[in-house]
């Protein structure tokens, strides 16, 4: 028999719901994260979407892990001496979900503290080696040599997943489908950023992504920008092949840029760096040839389950709902003597918003990553600004005119940005 | 004389990670709200020195102590994953505001209540107040031999040993047991526990004792009992620093902002 009914490897969003939603249906379950407390190590931009918390913690909204509740979204494209944004507010955020800003070493922490008084044994600072495997089956974990035994094994160790490369079950990922993450946490006043960023009260949050089109050898990037309560958490995510083809290029240099920017730079002014991370982000959808096997089932971005479009990034709402569908998963085979075997898992994921937005939306990362995006809208769209809102006693033009002739100044990238926007049209 | 089956207790405190800790700007407090709370790092020491002498001497039998709130179980149970055989928190509501004198009456009051001990192990002192008064007041409370500032300590024919760290150099001492023992920061690195001694120390969890348990009266401990009165508090407030960019084809007006604010001398003839 074995010692647990699961082992959940990784105390993020994924592994934390999967245990809180197993322990409260006394499942007898064991959650292992390498961090002290729990979670410690994980970094992410820190907007949670959605509602899908709500299955495994009714009242999550009332608590006071959550930083602010995003009613004000922004998307830009940031050139050297230009900014162009859409800058989206709107109260029908009541109604329509859209998210709240989190600081992930307190978020996981207080998740694992969920799972713990959901009965869940929570063992903190240790590091699994592998997945224990017997004839094709998991039957456990490895630590140190020793076995520690389960019916069942859920991989939610995250975008750096060591774990499932040593055991085999994904390949080590190419420079396409990973990029590098780095972030600062940056401290100011809670009345300073309610007033700065325009919110309507000191709950109330705005986030935005950019495009960095500026930077220095034309190093691909995208930026983000969060309002918590009394800090601002700012990053940028950055092309994995850029940063290897480009050895003069440091994460914290674009970061640095990215802050200097003269649009940025008074958002931040005067705040003080209180914690500074970087971590690998999961890029183009799902990236394991399959989720289950005999044993074992992979959840969250150990599985590539994050979505990033340009508009929006997003992976926590992604991570919830596959640890939660893991759990019940397991569930339904458990005391039916039934094997172990997670094809349901498979099917029951098929059905929800995240294997359908893996499906939908798979190579958008060619876009996203493009130079079109990163390069071309942004300069003929600052083109075309200048031009209209400018006024230097000529006639004024159409603006097809102004967009055409724009475009034609950058003819090089034409046939690029045919071709891009056809696939942004077809994905988006 | 002690037999081989040794009794070792080890005294830890939970103390907010002083890397975390940072001072309130505003009101120069320390604000431990955003720092997690580690074993004192002495006490890691002290414990792994227990552990040592068990490696040594597999008979010995080790109880590690705190007295604190109900979250410093995680400590203790940290330290029973690492070998500690027994775990016990002494919390109480009456213990709140203790100063190093209660604290030192409340554990031994809790050592006595144990019963048999042959060595207690405790850090030189905690990174959260640096008093280094409550290993040696245990001691005095118990009115047995004690070794401060000990970086080393083994068992003998019956006897204790401990190496004690001075200014001009080492000096070796021998005591008769029940000792206690000071272990210095850094003086060994505390071994790591696996997965297996984690869920085995969960598995047996620690034991809870309250007041009532240890026999003392509500008015010897917590605030009440300590005579330390803090009159007032002044913070040391930090020079402001200043900030300025230079590129690398600005080298000159670099050298000359370093030379005219005092902080560079150009040498020469």
């Amino acid at each position: 028999m074995s010692e647990f009914d699961v082992i959940v490897v990784g105390a993020g969003p994924a592994g934390a719901s999967a245990a809180i939603r197993l322990a409260s249906n006394k499942v007898n379950v064991l959650l292992v994260d390498r961090a002290d407390p729990p979670g410690s190590k994980n970094v992410s931009g820190g907007v949670l979407w959605g509602d899908s918390l709500g299955q495994v913690i009714p009242d999550w909204e009332k608590s006071n892990m959550l930083e602010r509740y995003v009613e004000a979204k922004g998307v830009t494209f940031l050139t050297k001496d230009s900014k162009i944004s859409i800058d989206f507010r709107s109260k029908k955020f009541g109604e329509y979900k859209s998210g709240y800003t989190v600081l992930r070493t307190k978020f996981d922490a207080w998740l694992a503290k969920k799972a713990k008084d959901a009965g869940a044994m929570v063992a903190s600072g240790v590091t699994v080696d592998k997945i224990a495997m017997k004839d094709g089956k998991a039957i456990g974990v490895e630590q140190a040599g020793e076995t520690i035994t389960s019916d069942a094994v859920i991989l939610a160790e995250g975008a750096n997943s060591r774990i499932a490369y040593d055991s085999g079950l994904k390949k080590k990922p190419t420079d396409e489908k990973i990029a590098l993450g780095v972030k600062e946490v940056i401290k100011l006043p809670e009345k300073t950023i309610t007033e700065r960023f325009n919110l309507t009260s000191p709950k109330m949050g705005f986030a935005s992504e950019y495009v960095l089109g500026f930077l220095d050898g034309g190093v691909k990037a995208g930026g983000f920008l969060y309002t918590n309560k009394e800090s601002i958490s700012i990053g940028a995510v950055i092309s994995m092949g850029d940063l290897r083809k480009n050895n003069q290029t440091y994460s914290f240099n674009v970061i640095e840029q990215f802050k200097d920017h003269p649009f940025i730079a008074p958002l931040i002014q005067d705040g003080r760096v209180e914690e500074y991370s970087a971590h690998l982000v999961p890029e183009g959808g799902m990236s394991v040839d399959s989720v289950y096997g005999n044993g074992y089932m992979i959840a969250g971005d150990t599985a590539g389950f994050t979505f990033s479009n340009g508009l929006v990034l997003q992976g926590m709402n992604y991570a919830i709902v596959s640890g939660i569908v893991a759990a019940d998963s397991f569930m339904e085979k458990k005391g039916k003597g039934s094997d172990m075997n997670f094809a349901n898992y498979g099917e029951n994921l098929a059905k929800t918003f995240v294997m359908k937005d893996m499906k939908n939306f798979s190579g958008i990362d060619r876009v996203t990553w493009s130079e079109t995006i990163h390069n071309t809208i942004p300069a003929i769209a600052e083109d075309a600004m200048l031009n209209i809102f400018s006024e230097d006693g000529n006639p004024k033009k159409h603006l097809s005119q102004i967009v055409l002739s724009s475009a034609l100044k950058h003819k090089d990238k034409r046939k690029d940005l045919a071709v891009d926007l056809y696939r942004m049209i077809r994905r988006l | 004389m002690i037999e081989m089956a040794l009794e070792i207790i080890v005294m830890i405190k939970q103390v907010p990670d002083s890397s975390e800790v940072v001072i309130d700007p505003v009101t120069f407090t320390l604000n431990r709200g955003a720092a997690r709370n580690v074993i004192n790092p002495a006490d890691e020491n002290a414990v792994e020195q227990a552990l040592r002498i068990k490696d040594k001497n597999p008979d010995t039998h080790i109880t590690v102590i705190t007295m604190g709130p109900p979250f410093a179980e995680s400590a203790l149970l940290d330290c029973m994953a690492r070998g500690v055989d027994r775990g016990i928190l002494v919390t109480d509501r009456a213990f709140a505001g203790a100063d190093t004198y209660p604290t030192g009456l409340t554990l031994a009051a809790t050592i006595t209540k144990i019963g048999k001990f042959d060595i207690i192990f405790a850090g030189e002192e905690s990174t959260d107040s640096s008093t280094g008064h409550v290993g040696p007041g245990v001691a005095e409370f118990l009115g047995i031999e004690q070794a401060s500032y000990t970086s080393n300590s083994w068992v003998e024919d019956g006897k204790v040993y401990a190496e004690r760290q001075l200014e001009d150099g080492v000096e070796t001492v021998r005591m008769e047991p029940p000792c206690l023992i000071t272990v210095l920061t850094n003086s060994n690195i505390p071994r790591n526990a696996t997965l297996r001694m984690k869920i085995d120390a969960m598995k047996r969890g620690i034991e809870t004792w309250t007041l009532n348990d240890i026999g003392l009266k509500p008015e010897w401990v917590g605030l009440k009992g300590s005579p330390t009165i803090v009159k007032s508090m002044k913070s040391i407030q930090e020079k402001k620093r200043e900030g300025k960019k230079f590129t690398p084809d600005q080298m000159d007006d670099f050298v000359n902002e370093l030379v005219s604010k005092g902080i560079l001398k150009l040498g020469g003839e």
